[in-house]
């Protein structure tokens, strides 16, 4: 290459190799037929075949800190596919299935990640963790409350993936700025609430979060402190209160996972049941599950255990019929969610006026186009 | 499957030709979700550690193919490389850069690919690992198809220089937040050889590099005393490159078509031509 001319021929000549190499791998494709052997243990991911051929493969996937078998799946199924469709896991959302949107984002080993894009697979060995997970003992999170408190959710289709982006970054970063928290919400698409009532929240629970940090430090100072005669019994005891408050206000993963999951394990009402589920039950919230975090009671029926795993929240769901789950009957009473505009009780005025600002700003000062002139 | 060393990875792609390599899965699975791909097995790479890392080799650096765009963009790389962390810093949002890596890039080779023109300005070689072991190919040779992957192979290491100068990456989107690259422009100063490097990236389906400006350009710099250039060589650096990069536009757009193909390439190259002279600027500054 040695100027534009000769580049323009390298690429020409680029783009030809390019497109023969396409058309070797479709013939490929097509001629190799039902692939390798699949007894060949050296043969990679492949399995014994579904009745179409395709290589199928059985798992084991650690989600929420409890093991889910996944058997006979299809190798190209994602993550998501798997977490919703195999393991009844509804809580990531499909949006686009390329990466674009973020509504699916799980955390994977820690790392956010777009779980349309991981092959379940290959994530066998690896911690997931969903927005099933954030909610601990079936009570919202404090940015899910924050999220559902600040105007962040109106259709409400973003916010699972919109949840777990906060808590990513509120775990990375306790006090974000404005453009940090828009720089790692940058992946997470919402049509509806241009970004405000999400930015508002993290701020939210940031200061919260500092809040409950600082009360717990000097609590716990003040019971150190021997000559505090009588008022010491009871900064004692607030001392174990803001410390707890300040646990709770920790992302809910520092408890072994074990015996608390036999026990208490969150019930997901998003887990779909074919058969069972007869419409969405009152003060559920297609979001959180349950209400009750927001003073509504739960009342949801619990989906049956399943023994095999005894474990309550989660029953291994067949492939559900097509278009035979979550859409309820027309005439079905619909459920009274508090209005997703309306600010809750205390909140502080001039939160909801914000004007929208359109899609998160800043990501990166050079990603500007040029203005024209310049 | 996830084999931990290249040599197993190596070793199950010979057994079964038919199986795919994944690494962060970020552009593989965007065509499985699309059915434009079905594999018919899959080596997950992510597990091979010596991948993930990188190493010091006389006077270069010996990047894993397994290097995330996450991990580029941290502070310790970018006092290394820069360019290349900055590319990886605006390639995509995080769930993206979070999973997809340095070799996943450029075995894809998009148009758009944003560590592509800075190994092509880095004049970077790639080794490519195979059942007969392993060869270095210039990531030119590689992109441009003079010289493609074989079957069987995988992308080990990326080979780039150690120059301790400036380097700068710049990318001009069509909206603000992440997304692919227009037009992209990684400039590296090599002030050992008196050099300016220079590609630009998704005006054509490989970096260019053009060569007649990086000289032209090079010859205008004061490379003794503190480095500094004329604005106006600056500004006709960046003519020169967006000529040499973005062909001719058309004499005009047929009637009554505004923003046709003529508007669209004199864009480009006002484009192209900022970046780049914003670019050698801020290379200079
Ligand atoms: C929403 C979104 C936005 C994006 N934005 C950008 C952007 O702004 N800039 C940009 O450059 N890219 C962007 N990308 C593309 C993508 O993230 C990058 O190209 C990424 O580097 C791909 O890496 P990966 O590890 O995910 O590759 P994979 O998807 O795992 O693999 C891609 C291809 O490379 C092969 N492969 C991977 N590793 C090896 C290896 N070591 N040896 C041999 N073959 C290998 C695979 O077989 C596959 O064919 C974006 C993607 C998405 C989904
Ligand atoms: S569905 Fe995964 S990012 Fe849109
Ligand atoms: S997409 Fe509707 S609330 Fe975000």
């Amino acid at each position: 290459m040695t100027d534009a001319g000769t580049t323009n021929a390298a690429t020409t000549n680029a783009a030809t190799t390019n497109t023969a190499r396409t058309h070797a791998a479709t013939a490929d494709a097509a001629t190799t037929g039902y692939g390798t052997d699949p007894l060949d243990p050296a043969s990679g991911l492949s399995g014994f075949g579904g009745a179409d051929g395709s290589p199928r493969v059985s798992y084991l996937l650690r989600v929420n800190g409890v093991e889910r078998p996944v058997n006979g799946a299809w190798i190209g199924e994602s993550l998501l596919y798997v977490l919703r469709e195999r393991l009844g896991l509804a809580g990531a959302k499909g949006g686009c299935d390329q990466g674009e949107c973020g509504a699916c984002s799980v955390q994977l080993d820690g790392q956010l990640t777009a779980a349309c894009l991981v092959p379940a697979a290959l994530a066998a060995d690896s911690e997931i963790r969903t927005v099933e997970g954030l909610a601990a003992d079936g009570t919202a999170s404090d940015v899910q409350r924050a999220l559902a408190g600040s105007g962040a959710v109106q259709c409400g289709y973003c916010v699972p993936g919109m949840a777990m982006a906060v808590h990513d970054l509120l775990e990375r970063n306790h006090q974000p700025t404005e453009l940090q928290a828009r720089e790692a919400l940058c992946g997470n698409l919402c049509r509806c609430t241009g970004y405000q009532g999400a930015l508002a929240a993290v701020e939210a629970v940031a200061r919260s979060r500092a809040e409950a940090a600082e009360a717990a430090e000097d609590a716990a100072d003040a019971a150190d402190d021997p000559d505090d005669g009588t008022g010491g019994a009871e900064q004692a005891a607030g001392a174990v209160v803001a410390a707890e408050a300040a646990q709770a206000a920790e992302a809910p993963v520092a408890e072994p996972v074990g015996q608390a999951v036999q026990d208490e394990y969150p019930v997901y009402a998003d887990v779909e049941i074919p058969g069972q589920q007869q419409g969405e039950p009152e003060n559920y919230d297609p979001l959180f599950g349950p209400m009750d975090g927001l003073g509504a009671e739960q009342q949801f029926t619990q989906p049956q255990a399943q023994p095999q795993y005894a474990y309550p929240g989660y029953a291994q769901a067949p492939q559900p019929e097509p278009y035979q789950a979550g859409y309820p009957q027309p005439g079905h009473p619909q459920p009274e969610y508090p209005g997703p505009g309306t600010p809750p009780e205390g909140a502080e005025p001039g939160v909801y006026v914000l004007p929208h600002q359109g899609t998160p700003q800043g990501m990166h000062q050079n990603t500007h186009a040029p203005e024209a002139g310049a | 499957m996830l084999p931990a060393s290249l040599d197993e990875a190596v070793t199950a792609l010979a057994a079964s030709p038919a199986a795919v390599p994944v690494a962060g899965g970020t552009d593989l699975m965007g065509a499985v979700n699309a059915g434009l791909l079905r594999p018919m097995a899959l080596i997950g790479l992510g597990r091979i550690n010596e991948l993930r890392g990188w190493q010091y080799q006389d006077g270069t650096a010996q990047l894993g193919a397994g290097l995330t765009h996450a991990r580029m963009g941290r502070p310790d790389f970018a006092a290394l490389m820069p360019a290349l962390a900055e590319a990886a810093r605006s390639a995509g949002p995080p769930q993206v850069r979070n999973a997809g890596t340095l070799g996943g890039n450029i075995v894809t080779a998009d148009p758009a690919g944003d560590t592509l023109p800075v190994l092509a300005a880095l004049e970077a070689t790639v080794t490519l690992v195979g059942p007969e072991g392993g060869r270095e190919v210039p990531v030119s040779h590689l992109l441009t198809g003079l010289d493609p992957m074989r079957g069987g192979e995988l992308l080990g290491y990326v080979r780039v220089p150690l120059l301790h100068a400036p380097q700068v990456f710049l990318k001009a989107t069509g909206r603000t937040g992440p997304s692919r690259a227009a037009a992209s422009v990684a400039l590296v100063l090599d002030p050992a050889r008196r050099a300016v490097r220079c590609a630009v990236g998704a005006v054509a389906p490989v970096p260019l590099r053009p060569l007649e400006a990086e000289q032209w350009v090079s010859g205008c710099i004061d490379w003794d005393g503190d480095r500094a250039i004329d604005p106006a060589a600056a500004a006709a650096f960046g003519e020169y490159v967006a000529a040499a990069c973005v062909p001719e536009p058309p004499q005009a757009d047929p009637e009554g078509l505004e923003g046709g193909p003529a508007a669209a390439a004199v864009r480009l190259r006002r484009t192209v031509s900022v970046l780049a002279r914003r670019a050698l600027g801020r290379a200079l500054k």
